[in-house]
């Protein structure tokens, strides 16, 4: 099964905090900020690898993973491709763009023809990016490519390949269970990551992940080793025959207000209420 | 604060030490190591940082809190450390610096012992366990036979067994000379084990199938004292036929200690009914030399383990800090409370803290960037930084415990009241820290190993090399623009340790052992002082280097000279008094007899 993986560098979450909106306005500025892999792209990987590989022998790959990562080519970027590359991903295509010249309607032109020239099985997708949060550049994938898309999967297993799965879709309301017959894009849920959540018809049926807390798998020491002799291509946006035309445009960022960190202490149940509902007005 | 967003050490400050400071890149030049980059150093941080941080050390408290049990004469550890377990071999810290051929990835000392620091801070007695195992499969690594390494190493390396190291016995602890363990040679090519062991951590659980001790013992007809102790792998199951079977190793107690909860320290018997096998590691009697050989690397990693629960501690009270509100700023009679940071004793409180964790952190680095540069650096100067290594380690070792339990403390008087409940964290750190000023040899055997051994090694040549590498900091201090009272401080500092280390020297030489280490104890402090002034000052440099004209680095430049200020202020000066009494040999506790007491 050959997986094609999509992985944004975005600003570290974690350090929101730090975050600043340039004195216009129209967009967030990336000073002194760390970059790291969208965590939600680093769940997808985690499923990719699990549905190429066999668990019971030591993870060994009997299949192959692709990633493909667009932005500047600087070390950030360079770096989470070979981050993805240490978790076990074979190879890595960075897809040269500026920011400012990307939005969901680029990003899927260009993953488009990154999947006609690499003919996966399955693209497997991070549901959104932790900066934009748009949630669409996957469903939009996959209507440029005609396939089904399938988002918020929190369990995947396929017998024969990749050919046909069975996805089940975390909703509000529940859990959708859905038969597709690939290629297909996925967008994956955290719930993705749980013990049990892929089969590959390869590692055995009752093979139980390790529980992960927050994230995929760690970059091992070895694999970061071996990571240092795959290939990563590179190539821009006119070897894939693409003019970037933003369709999106942005006119106003705001920082969220300051939140008050007064903690207030209260005597009772009946006063909790009280507070929630008269002082905080949440319920 | 929540236990899950302490972030155990600062990043940046990490960073800084290894690029900045300790030039960690230059190492990928040495033989070996050529490999490696800055990519593979920052991607292997990272995996082990989010290892600490999500997973290692949500299972802090809960250690501290379940403990082991000693049930129908085996040990049930915490549910949680086979998966910890598993996690940490899997992500390349139990094999990260040894070479390929044992299924290592041969990265620098310095890096792995940066990245590793992470584990210890976030749980302590988790990372015990690869510690233990790596001292044991490193043992046999260097000394043991090819069939020994197989049988016994291998799968230590490969995860699937761990290590402990037997010495200590209820009558021997210090004195491993006296040590009473036996060993009788059989026609097989193993010995027979017999005698009994204390406090030995990780001899018994449940977290793999079976443990190695590396235990010292007497081959009968030994010659007596240290010259007549051989190191042995004494499995607690052995392999036979294909199978594992009981090599009469018992558990006699579960020790209850004040921390490190998670691994048990067992008091152990081998040989209950004469059937405890051993095979020997290396040669005969050769036992405590091998031991000596890989103490530096044993015992810098207490020191990791001292600055790790220091730090961890420092970052609970900073947060406390600049959370908690008490009080107003003095002379301020407004309505509202202030955060405690404003406080000018909760600053000193803070900034000393900041100035033992850090200075541990530096000083390590230095030690650790000695043994990389000894073990594969260009042959002119493998000497030198051994020499370094050796004069550095029982201070590596020392300061970060000894201080660091001070600086633990200092995190409990952050926090108040609260901080003296088990409600928080830095009480259960505090308890975790006192053990590394015990094991591994106590502060005071420390002391006497620095100033009756290393310091007047070769002649005094480590000493004249440590002078030499302080002078060289002092001038690039001062090229970068440090404070010039700060440098004067640090070079003076030196001149008098040199000279009392001269004088104390002689009288060694003139037989007066009292006269030269009565005051070891002092003069290891006097030592320490000086050598964490001197990677504060270099910290100083190269912060004014990198940082001066960035905007965003301006609290880490400022906040690494007002340590380096502190340090060498309120520090330094009292090494001049420490070498007075070094030098007038202060006999207050020299005279003292046991019944004055
Ligand atoms: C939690 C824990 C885990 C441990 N794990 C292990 C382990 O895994 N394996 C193992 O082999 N051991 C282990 N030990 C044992 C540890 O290494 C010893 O406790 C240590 O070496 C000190 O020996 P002792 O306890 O017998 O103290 P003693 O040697 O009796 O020392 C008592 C005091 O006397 C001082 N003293 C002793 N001799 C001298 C001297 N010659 N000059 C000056 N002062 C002296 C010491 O500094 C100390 O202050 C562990 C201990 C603890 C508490």
């Amino acid at each position: 099964m050959k997986i094609l993986v999509s992985i944004k560098r975005v600003a570290d979450p974690d350090n929101a905090s730090k975050l600043k909106v340039s004195s216009d306005g129209t967009a967030v500025t990336s000073e002194g900020l760390e970059w790291k892999m969208n965590p939600f792209d680093d769940w997808s990987l985690e499923a990719a690898l699990r549905l190429t590989e066999n668990a019971a022998e030591k993870n060994a790959r009997v299949g192959e993973v692709v990633l493909v990562s667009i932005g500047p080519n600087d070390e950030h970027t360079q770096r989470i491709i070979r981050e993805g590359l240490a978790k076990g991903a074979e190879r890595g295509i960075l897809v040269e763009a500026d920011d400012a010249n990307l939005d969901s309607n680029v990003v899927s032109q260009i993953l488009k023809a990154v999947v006609d020239k690499e003919n996966p099985d399955l693209v497997v997708m991070g549901k959104q990016a932790a900066d934009g949060d748009s949630n669409v550049a996957g469903t939009k994938l996959a209507a440029r490519l005609g396939w089904p898309i399938i988002n918020y999967a929190m369990k995947i297993s396929t017998n024969d390949d990749g050919k046909t799965l069975e996805v089940k879709r975390e909703l509000d309301t529940g859990v959708a269970t859905v038969k597709v017959t690939g290629p297909a894009v996925i967008t994956t849920s955290d719930r993705i990551l749980q013990p049990e959540s892929v089969k590959n018809g390869i590692t055995p049926a009752d093979h139980q992940y390790a529980k992960l807390e927050v994230g995929g798998r760690y970059a091992s020491l070895k694999g970061i080793m071996q990571a240092k002799k795959k290939p990563i291509d590179q190539m821009s946006l006119g070897d894939l025959g693409i003019e970037a035309k933003v369709a999106l445009k942005y006119t106003k960022f705001e920082l969220p207000p300051a939140r008050s960190g007064d903690t207030t202490f209260v005597e009772s149940v009946e006063d909790l209420v009280d507070k929630l509902h008269n002082t905080a007005k949440v319920i | 604060m929540s236990a899950q967003t302490n972030p155990l050490i600062d990043d940046g400050l990490i960073e800084f030490l290894l690029y900045d400071v300790l030039n960690a890149e230059s190492l990928c030049e040495l033989e070996g190591y050529e490999h490696h980059s800055r990519e593979t150093f920052d991607l292997f941080l990272d995996s082990v940082r989010r290892l600490a941080r999500h997973d290692l050390l949500p299972t802090y408290k809960p250690m501290d809190e379940e403990l082991p049990e000693f049930r129908d004469g085996r040990i049930v550890t915490h549910p949680s450390l086979p998966h910890l377990w598993r996690k940490m071999v899997e992500v390349g810290v139990l094999t990260g610096t040894r070479p390929e051929a044992v299924g290592g990835q041969q990265i620098p000392m310095l890096v792995h012992m940066m990245a590793t620091a992470y584990l210890m801070a976030a749980n302590l007695s988790a990372y015990g366990y690869i510690g233990l195992t790596l001292g044991a499969a490193h043992l046999i690594e260097a000394f043991g036979s090819d069939e020994v390494k197989e049988r016994f190493m291998a799968p230590m390396y490969e995860g699937e067994w761990t290590g402990t190291m037997a010495l200590t016995e209820p009558h021997a602890g210090s004195s491993l000379a006296d040590i009473t363990t036996t060993a009788a040679p059989t026609e097989d090519g193993y010995y027979l084990i017999k005698g009994s062991k204390i406090f030995i951590s990780g001899a018994d659980h449940d977290v793999t199938e079976n443990v190695v001790n590396l235990a010292l013992a007497r081959i009968e007809g030994a010659p007596s004292g240290t010259k007549g102790i051989s190191l042995f792998a004494v499995p607690r199951l052995r392999p036979e036929n294909g199978e594992l079977v009981s090599n009469d190793v018992t558990v006699a107690g579960l020790i209850h200690k004040i921390g490190w909860r998670g691994l048990p320290s067992l008091a152990l018997e081998f040989g209950d009914v004469g059937d405890c096998r051993g095979w020997l590691v290396g040669e005969p009697h050769q036992g405590l030399r091998y031991m000596f050989q890989m103490m530096n690397e044993a015992r810098i990693m207490i020191g990791v383990n001292g600055a790790a629960t220091a730090s961890a501690a420092y970052h609970e009270a900073r947060t406390y800090a600049l959370e908690r509100k008490q009080g107003r700023r003095l002379g301020d009679r407004g309505a509202d409370q202030v955060p405690i940071v404003e406080h000018a004793d909760v600053r000193r409180m803070l900034l000393r803290q900041k100035a033992i964790v850090e200075g541990s952190f530096a000083l390590l680095g230095t030690a650790a960037r000695y043994a990389d540069v000894a073990n594969r650096g260009p042959e002119s100067e493998r000497e030198r930084a051994h020499l370094l290594l050796d004069l550095l380690t029982p201070i590596a070792k020392t300061f970060p415990a000894e201080r660091g339990f001070e600086a633990n403390a200092l995190a409990i008087q952050v926090h108040g009241g609260y901080g003296y409940t088990s409600e928080y964290l830095p009480e259960a750190y505090m308890r975790d820290q006192k053990l590394n000023t015990l094991h591994e040899g106590t502060s005071g055997i420390q002391s006497m190993d620095l100033l009756g051994r290393k310091v007047v090694a070769k002649g005094g040549a480590p000493l004249r090399a440590l002078a030499e590498e302080i002078a060289l900091a002092v001038t690039e201090a001062r090229a970068a623009g440090c404070d010039a009272e700060l440098c004067d401080a640090v070079e003076q500092a030196t001149d008098r340790v040199v000279s009392i280390t001269m004088e104390l020297g002689q009288r060694g030489m003139a037989g007066d052992t009292d006269g030269m280490l009565g005051h070891s104890w002092d003069y290891l402090d006097m030592m320490a002082t000086l050598v964490v002034a001197w990677q504060w000052l270099r910290m100083a440099a190269a912060a004014r280097t990198r940082f001066k004209d960035e905007p965003t680095q301006q609290a880490r430049l400022h906040g690494t000279e007002a340590a380096a200020q502190y340090w060498i202020r309120t520090e330094v000066p009292r090494i001049s008094v420490l070498a007075e009494l070094c030098r007038t040999a202060e006999d207050s506790y020299l005279k003292a007899q046991p019944d004055w007491f």
